[in-house]
């Protein structure tokens, strides 16, 4: 009868802890991309060889042939060049191409990441309102966001910074509006079986005021889908930002930027010039590709839980 | 029965799990028209030791030594094709789920069926009334109705006594069956395991019972194997085991049966006359969705607690048991009636007085996983109702909740944990603790017990009496296993469809139980001692049906084997009984009906 032996019933209870996660490579890949991005985000434009926004005297010259690149890089790396090599080339103004590639993180990068958090901030705490509260007010808001979602993505972007004016702002607004609706989705419905939880139930029995149950329990706990979903989304709104601009929708020109490279370049391209906007197509689909990679890299982890 | 020629032997058997041994050198054997039960914790390996005996590991388990004998042949060595050819015909397996293990798109004869013409020859025709006689012989009523039914048209228990029969159809040597009641209620559960065993012997097939509850082994089982860390520990005929478990895990499982077959009732010197909670009149219903019907979970409830007392709460699932003890807890808004504690108005109660309240009323829920935050610390957990309550310093908190730890019989070194890879019992003690932490004075247990291991089940209901001494906390005990309801209340109030149909001290209604329901539900449960093996049973007809709609006059008279017509006309009152207790039956009332001796 003593307690001695129901203690030693509990420890024997406890399970044995989780073996080590055997290494994901993919989702060291993803994280390599992303990584590579960020840097490029934070200092491209100030390790260019050129300034990204400033023509040189060479126009439409072609890449050197990939067969010359490491004697290239050597004579660059020991100084013996005059000045750098345009290694990605340069097009129809005498931008360097590959300064621009490099340097356009900074733009795309800063956009598709200021529209997702601020799309992630608000989609959270709508979703936990609706999620919490269900009533006409929640399904007028989840109404709201069906009929936002049912408009082509690309068309609504491009109506919305037409009447708002090509800022990068609106850009963020327009984006940060067609990415909100998903993640208030993702989070009312983890926030519908978080809060019917019993230790939910349990801080409401102890008497935790509804407002402190929803943003200290239910919260936390409903975070993780909407997390996942946001190394999704930034890939999609670097793919956006560049597209808009492809459409003349997007950032101004000269600014280095993935979309506007390839819209601009896109006319030499029938005159066998194609590196002003191969070069950034490979930029943004690399970048896509990572992201996405990390969120599905994520999202199995996630899940594996 | 026994000493014949085993069926299946296991010898050496190891499983493991990528980095986690399971099995350690299981060595088992299964005879010729025995039932032998198989025992132990929830991750003991039970269910894996369920499935190496047919070859099979789970992925990413892996079978990694040892031999399955079948037949003189060792199963692990065989082709596959042999192996598959084995399965289901001479092996058959019933699983825990009995819903997730029927195909929802075929029709149940079919299902059945299939698995009779996949082993033996015979015509389509054939197969059919196979199915219909199989469908017969496991107890279902008007089987060739039931054999056209999808898996959703069937009840529980239905779609169980299903399973077994697609188990039994192929007449396999020998039969697993993995916890094969653990869903179902106690009259259900009598009824399904009277049938298992009455088929097990018409077709001459070995079985072997995987399950955590005593009463399941006590009443069914030939022999009982104890597993435990990986290897079996006991291995004995049933009645050897329960008169004196050899290995210390054995005891500590028995432990409170043996208490309980005692005179070890809850000591009534805790109880006072002062009266803490009152129930009065209390109901609720649950709208339907797009009807106007309601689900009348709750019909007038009446109960008192009184300080340093347990009031059990028993009845089936769909008796509305667990929604008392949530609308005597605001935790849902009653529909009508009230509750008083200490005679402050909890119904009426808003905002800062219901929460003040609340700090005085908690309640421990059934599943103490999904109670406590899992990104929280075990300290935190413990300590939010301090948070909230109390203006203690971060160190305050921290003490006291390593205080409430050692009160709960935990070690304060858990603090920093987190509830991830702590077992069930643990976590329902930290639950407890965190009840605690407020200091109130009435707990509301929800079927504390129902997802906790024997042993850890005894545990949890010696510290609950013992808490109860050292502070004279009162408890609303919301149970389905009586066992520990005998052991822990001081009254009990049974419920069918959301009525209290019997309320007395837990004597009255355990060992002489007045109420036709009352009756059927203590004969239905199984005692855990093989020497009350085969007492009567007064099965009820049929399954509690869903509480919309309900009759006038009295519930269970569709059900009840004393009915009359003047039964079902007039509504029921619970009306005292000379012994003091209340009764809702007007038969009874009218000395009709007598109370009924049950052994206890």
């Amino acid at each position: 009868m003593s307690l001695g032996g129901a203690e030693a019933a509990v420890t024997a209870h406890s399970k044995p802890s989780r073996t080590r996660r055997r290494p994901d490579p993919l989702f060291a890949l993803g994280v390599a991309i992303v990584a590579a991005a960020v840097f490029l985000a934070l200092v491209g434009p100030e390790i260019a060889p050129y300034d990204p926004t400033e023509a040189t005297l060479f126009y439409n010259e072609a890449p050197p042939p990939l067969a010359d690149w490491p004697g290239l890089l050597l004579a660059t790396l020991t100084g013996d060049l005059p000045q750098p090599p345009h290694w990605f080339g340069t097009d129809a103004s005498g931008f360097d191409v590959f300064s621009r590639v490099i340097a356009a993180p900074r733009t795309d990068l800063a956009i598709a990441l200021a529209a997702n958090v601020l799309s992630l901030v608000f989609g959270v705490l709508l979703g936990l309102v609706a999620g919490y509260y269900t009533n006409w007010a929640t399904a007028l808001l989840m109404r709201a966001s069906d009929v936002m979602q049912s408009f082509p993505v690309f068309i609504s972007a491009m109506i919305l910074v037409a009447l708002a004016g090509r800022s990068t702002g609106n850009i963020v607004l327009a984006l940060c509006l067609l990415y909100t609706p998903i993640y208030i989705r993702l989070t009312r419905a983890e926030v519908l079986t978080q809060r019917k939880r019993g230790f939910v139930e349990a801080a409401r029995a102890m008497g935790s005021t509804e407002l402190r149950c929803a943003l200290v329990h239910v919260l936390p706990n409903s975070l993780a889908p909407a997390l996942i979903q946001s190394s999704v989304t930034i890939g999609f709104a670097i793919l956006l930002t560049a597209g808009l601009s492809f459409v003349g929708a997007g950032v101004r020109p000269p600014t280095p930027e993935w979309g506007l490279m390839i819209s601009t370049g896109a006319n030499q391209i029938i005159l066998g010039e194609w590196w002003p906007s191969v070069f950034p197509g490979i930029a943004i689909s690399l970048t896509v590709f990572g992201f996405a990679v990390l969120g599905n890299a994520l999202e199995r982890r996630y899940d594996g839980n | 029965m026994t000493g014949t020629e085993p069926v299946l032997e296991a010898r050496d058997l190891h499983v493991s799990y990528p980095g986690t041994p399971v099995l350690r050198g299981l060595t088992l054997a299964v005879r010729r028209r025995e039932i032998v039960g198989l025992m132990g914790d929830a991750a003991s390996g039970k269910s894996t030791a369920a499935l190496a005996l047919m070859g099979l590991a789970r992925a990413p388990g892996t079978i990694d030594a040892g031999e399955v004998l079948f037949d003189g042949r060792n199963l692990l060595e065989l082709p596959e094709a042999e192996l598959r050819a084995i399965r289901g015909r001479d092996l058959a397996i019933v699983v825990q789920n009995p819903r997730a293990a029927l195909n929802p798109m075929t029709r149940v004869g079919r299902q059945i069926a299939a698995v009779w013409r996949a082993h033996r020859e015979g015509t389509g025709g054939e197969a059919a009334v196979r199915a219909v006689e199989m469908l017969r012989r496991v107890g279902i009523n008007d089987p060739e109705r039931r054999a056209s039914a999808f898996a959703h048209e069937l009840s529980g228990g239905m779609a169980q006594r299903a399973l077994i029969a697609m188990a039994l159809a192929a007449e396999p040597r020998l039969l697993i069956a993995d916890e094969p009641t653990s869903g179902l209620d106690v009259t259900i559960q009598a009824q399904v395991l009277d049938d298992l065993a009455r088929s097990v012997a018409e077709t001459g097939t070995a079985a072997l019972l995987v399950t955590q509850d005593l009463g399941v082994v006590a009443n069914y089982c030939d022999r009982v194997a104890v597993l435990h860390d990986g290897v079996i520990v006991e291995d004995r005929p049933v009645a050897d085991f329960f008169a004196a478990p050899e290995h210390p895990y054995g005891r500590e499982v028995l432990r409170l049966q043996r208490a309980a077959s005692g005179a070890a009732l809850a000591p009534a010197d805790t109880v006072t006359d002062e009266t803490l909670v009152e129930v009065r009149g209390l109901s609720k219903a649950f709208p339907i969705r797009g009807s106007d019907k309601v689900v009348q979970a709750v019909d007038g409830a009446d109960l008192t607690v009184r300080r340093g007392e347990t009031l059990g709460l028993v009845g089936e699932s769909g008796s509305g048991k667990t929604t008392v003890g949530r609308t005597l807890l605001r935790l849902e808004a009653p529909t009508a009636g009230e509750v008083r504690f200490r005679g402050d108005d909890v119904t009426a109660a808003r905002g800062g007085a219901l929460r003040a309240l609340r700090r005085r009323m908690q309640i421990v829920f059934q599943d103490p996983y999904d109670s406590v935050n899992p990104r929280w610390t075990v300290e935190r957990i413990v300590a939010e109702p301090l948070a909230l309550h109390t203006k203690l310093t971060a160190a305050a908190r921290r003490a006291r909740a390593a205080e409430l730890l050692e009160l709960v019989g935990l070690s304060p070194e858990l603090l920093g944990r987190r509830p991830r890879g702590l077992g069930s019992g643990a976590l329902q003690r930290i639950a407890i603790a965190r009840a605690l932490a407020a200091e109130p004075e009435f707990l509301v247990l929800d079927e504390p017990t129902s997802v906790l291991a024997p042993a850890a089940v005894n545990g949890l209901i010696e510290l609950l009496r013992r808490l109860q001494a050292e502070l004279g906390l009162a408890y609303l005990f919301i149970s389905h296993d009586l066992t520990t309801v005998k052991f822990l209340c001081h009254r009990v109030a049974v419920m069918y469809l959301g009525e209290i149909v019997e309320l007395g001290t837990v004597r009255q209604v355990f060992e002489r139980p007045a109420h036709p329901y009352a009756q059927s539900l203590l004969a239905a449960h199984l005692e855990p001692d093989p020497a009350q093996r085969g007492r009567p049973r007064t099965p009820l007809e049929g399954e509690i049906p869903s509480p919309v709609d309900l009759p006038v006059g009295c519930r269970l008279a569709s059900r009840c084997p004393h009915a009359e017509p003047a039964c079902a006309a007039a509504r029921q009152v619970l009306t005292p009984m000379p012994d003091g207790r209340l009764v809702r039956c007007r038969r009874v009332a009218e000395g009709e009906i007598s109370a009924e001796e049950v052994a206890a």
